[in-house]
């Protein structure tokens, strides 16, 4: 399981990339392995605010659906469109090419709440 | 601590034209997710009804040939392909899924595999998981994957699933006979009638049971024997509208 200690990362399984005031979100490696092969992904909508812990896209993965959920509150600067025609991104680079979206955060002091790499391994490997 | 109580809900003789069966499945889901006790439900359709998948596109239905026929159309809240029910048997279970058990996809269909092989022995039928065969297509019973049950090489059980909040719903399709039209008569994208037939099977063609009542007994009990599911005297029994009470 690839675990980049540079990331933070979400009890839902998503990683976080801060950048200044601006966040790149996806979803973890062990997510996607649990996942298995994803056909579809329902990106947010650019301009949307949303919050912590709120639905904000969906991965469809052999005929399951599941929700990915914002790691932070904000608002949905960008998307990446490349999922569009090719979802299998997020399981070929899952912190890479297959990021999902961008996040320009209302409050920074949530980032406190995520997880570093060492505690986020701690709960895959506790189940 | 003793085996989880489930509720059963019996929509197994529907015949309210009105009934909303993926409403009820995702009120469910939340019921569940918020705290209730794990469910399964079985039921029929009362008119032939084309499921699509969550995100399917539209454009693959022929709305004009549906209507045609009298096949009314909705949308699951779950993934896969479309699917012709009103000669099949439809499950739908909701459970928490808890920490501590490997909660992946393909291992949660194959617990819940687990229960629906153990329910269809009880009918004579042998089952198995099915195998990736083919990229899906927009007829669910033109593929198999993971999720699905086959008896040889011909499917006889599609599924699909739907995870928020930490809960899972997974409902699927039980194939009890044929009706006279099938999912190629319905859909727009290219779909050879023969390799569908063949591609499937029926618990009819197997020599089984195929009243509704029978074949929900047994799954019932296959639920009940493989998950530890309790439906003893206590459980919460409901039917039909009395499941959105």
């Amino acid at each position: 399981m690839e675990l980049p200690e540079d990331l933070k990362y979400s009890k839902e399984h998503e990683w976080v990339a801060v950048d200044g005031a601006r966040a790149r979100v996806g979803i973890t490696d062990y997510a996607q392995d649990a996942l298995g092969d994803i056909v579809y992904v329902q990106l947010p909508t650019v301009g949307n605010t949303v919050e912590a812990m709120s639905t904000c896209a969906e991965v469809e993965s052999t005929k399951s659906v599941s929700d990915i959920y914002a790691p932070i509150s904000g608002t949905i600067v960008a998307v990446n469109d490349a999922l569009s025609g090719a979802p299998e991104l997020v399981n070929q680079e899952p912190y890479g090419s297959g990021w999902i979206f961008d996040i320009d955060l209302s409050d920074a002091t949530q980032l406190d709440a995520l997880l570093d790499a060492a505690a986020y391994r701690a709960l895959v490997e506790s189940g | 601590m003793g085996a989880p109580e489930w509720r059963l809900i019996d929509d197994v003789e529907t015949t309210d034209l009105a009934v909303d069966h993926m409403r009820t499945d995702v009120e469910m889901l939340e019921r569940v997710a918020a705290g209730d006790h794990p469910a399964l439900r079985l039921y029929t359709w009362p008119m032939p009804t084309l499921s699509l998948g969550r995100f399917q596109d539209a454009a693959d239905v022929d709305e004009v040939a549906c209507a045609r026929l009298g096949v009314r159309i909705t949308r699951r809240p779950t993934g896969g392909a479309a699917l012709l029910h009103g000669a099949d048997l439809t499950y739908s279970l909701a459970m928490r899924l808890e920490a501590g058990a490997d909660n992946g996809v393909q291992p949660v269909y194959d617990r819940i595999a687990g229960a629906l092989i153990v329910g269809l022995e009880r009918l004579g039928v042998s089952a198995a998981i099915a195998r990736h065969d083919r990229a899906p297509g927009a007829v669910c019973f033109a593929s198999q994957q993971g999720a699905d049950l086959r008896v040889g090489d011909r499917k006889v059980c599609g599924s699909a699933q739907v995870r928020r909040q930490g809960a899972v719903l997974q409902h699927g399709s039980i194939l009890l006979r044929r009706l006279d039209i099938d999912e190629c008569d319905l859909v727009t994208a290219a779909c050879d009638r023969g390799t569908l037939r063949r591609a499937t099977v029926t618990l009819e063609e197997l020599g089984a049971p195929i009243d509704p009542r029978s074949v929900a007994s047994a799954i019932v009990a296959g639920f009940s024997d493989w998950l530890g599911a309790s439906f003893g005297p206590s459980t919460l029994v409901v039917q039909g509208s009395d499941a959105h009470r």
